[in-house]
């Protein structure tokens, strides 16, 4: 197993796109925090910005184009066509002929995706909480552990939404639309939460919860609660995937 | 005149652009439905007769980038292309040709079902052009980086990310972005055609002088 989660890691980071998600999802949200930050102290300065303890974890959410990214691509570049030459042939058949047992592979895949992922959303929350402690110290209060764990959480968990949608579709492109569009700042997902209650409970919104404390969602779900039902919504989905990888044809 | 039919017909059958134009479609009318009722309960989240375009130009953007790199799929088409047709940059007049015509029933249609419920039906005209030029454009982009997961990375993260924190973080920034005409076509008209037309050079331009 070990050797098999080493080699998943080293053929997730040696596709170019993967690092393109690594690098932009790590310094987007600490570059923001930077750039907003004369807009963010006048705000305060003005009072406009009552509740500052968010500062900092709510900018996170511009950076989860990273988490995203990976999360296809360790399943996609399965199954681009190797070659102009040989149109019929993915890497996947190279995968499957050294490890014809698919859960396993699946198991392996998982492990890498979630180590890359953790150790980016770690690098990123330290830099930018530090960066928001060091530019607004006085005025924003140092979160939580525990809401620093749930930021990190979160970022993996969206990693394994984008992984396991894209096990389903086998194809990059849908789960990166939705998923890019749904991170724009007023999220479909948002609007949803305008024609019905429910939509509260779709794994972005939900699991927001876990860490951001201000909100204005119809439901408020306490913090544990929220970990759990997004936790679900990614059990759920990844056990579609794995039945459908197990199943299909390669 | 042939080759615009022929690369009409590529076009027409291929199964992806018809499942992301429906798909554009019907998320155009929830979106729509959404904004609605946000409204309807005293709401007030933008423009609802463009900003559910602001959300669905996404699936302009899929649809350009998928008539443009299937060439390159499994299998390069694109040489069996080149074969029928070897003046390269008539060619790509051509292709853009063939996809405008494509989308522009497609995006009046979606610019329809967002601006009607509003009640400005005014608006269609400017907003299927403005939907035709952003497919035109996400066209031309994939030309360059020939790789579907790449492009929508490059163009999603554009649209959805760079486009609206640069705005954010420096309103001056946005008469010069070409997404800015999404939601107010005052503002950003001249730059959507600028950056369609300059990207549409730029693609002609690598496609004629590149290894197929």
């Amino acid at each position: 197993m070990v050797n098999l989660v080493r080699a998943e890691l080293r053929k997730l980071l040696g596709l170019p796109t993967a690092w393109v998600g690594l690098v932009l999802g790590t310094l987007v949200a600490p570059v923001v925090v930077l750039l907003n930050a004369p807009y963010t102290r006048r705000a305060i300065a003005a009072g406009t910005l009552t509740d500052t303890s968010d500062l900092g974890l709510r900018d996170l959410g511009i950076g989860l184009i990273g988490p995203m990214v990976l999360g296809v691509i360790v399943v996609s570049s399965e199954y681009t066509s190797t070659g102009r030459d040989a149109p019929g042939a993915r890497q996947l058949t190279a995968t499957l002929a050294a490890v014809p047992h698919r859960l396993r592979l699946l198991a392996a895949k998982t492990i890498a995706l979630v180590l890359v992922v953790a150790a980016q959303a770690a690098v990123t929350t330290a830099a930018t909480l530090t960066l928001t402690q060091a530019l607004h110290g006085e005025h924003v209060p140092v979160p939580a552990p525990a809401r620093v764990a749930a930021a990190i959480l979160y970022w993996t968990l969206t990693a394994l939404l984008a992984y396991a949608i894209t096990l389903i579709t086998r194809n990059g492109i849908v789960p990166l639309t939705l998923l890019i569009i749904n991170s724009s700042v007023v999220s479909v997902s948002y609007l949803l939460t305008k024609v019905t209650d429910l939509a509260s409970y779709l794994p972005d919104i939900v699991g927001a919860q876990m860490f951001i404390r201000e909100s204005d969602f119809p439901v408020e779900v306490p913090p544990v609660t929220a970990g759990l039902v997004m936790t679900a919504w990614i059990a759920a989905l990844l056990a579609v995937g794995a039945v459908l990888f197990q199943r299909r044809d390669a | 005149m042939n080759t615009v039919r022929a690369e009409l017909r590529k076009l027409l059958t291929l199964p992806s652009l018809r499942r992301t134009a429906l798909l554009t479609w019907a998320a155009t009318v929830l979106l729509t439905y959404a904004y609605a009722s946000a409204e309807a309960s005293g709401e007030k989240l933008g423009d609802a007769a463009l900003a559910p375009l602001g959300y669905t130009q996404a699936g302009f953007l899929v649809l350009g980038l998928l008539a443009a790199t299937s060439e390159y799929q499994e299998g390069d088409q694109i040489r069996a292309t080149l074969l029928a047709m070897p003046r390269r940059l008539p060619l790509q007049a051509a292709k853009a040709l063939a996809l405008a015509a494509l989308t522009l029933p497609v995006a009046t249609a979606t610019a329809a079902t967002s601006t009607l419920p509003a009640g400005e039906a005014a608006r269609i005209p400017a907003a299927a052009a403005y939907l035709t030029l952003t497919t035109l454009l996400a066209a031309a982009v994939a030309t360059v980086v020939r790789r579907a997961v790449p492009a929508t990375i490059a163009l999603l993260g554009l649209y959805f990310i760079a486009g609206p924190l640069l705005r954010a973080g420096s309103p001056a920034s946005a008469p010069y972005l070409p997404d800015t005409a999404a939601l107010d076509p005052s503002h950003g008209a001249a730059a959507t055609i600028a950056w369609t037309f300059s990207a549409l050079t730029l693609a002609a331009l690598t496609f004629r002088r590149r290894d197929a």
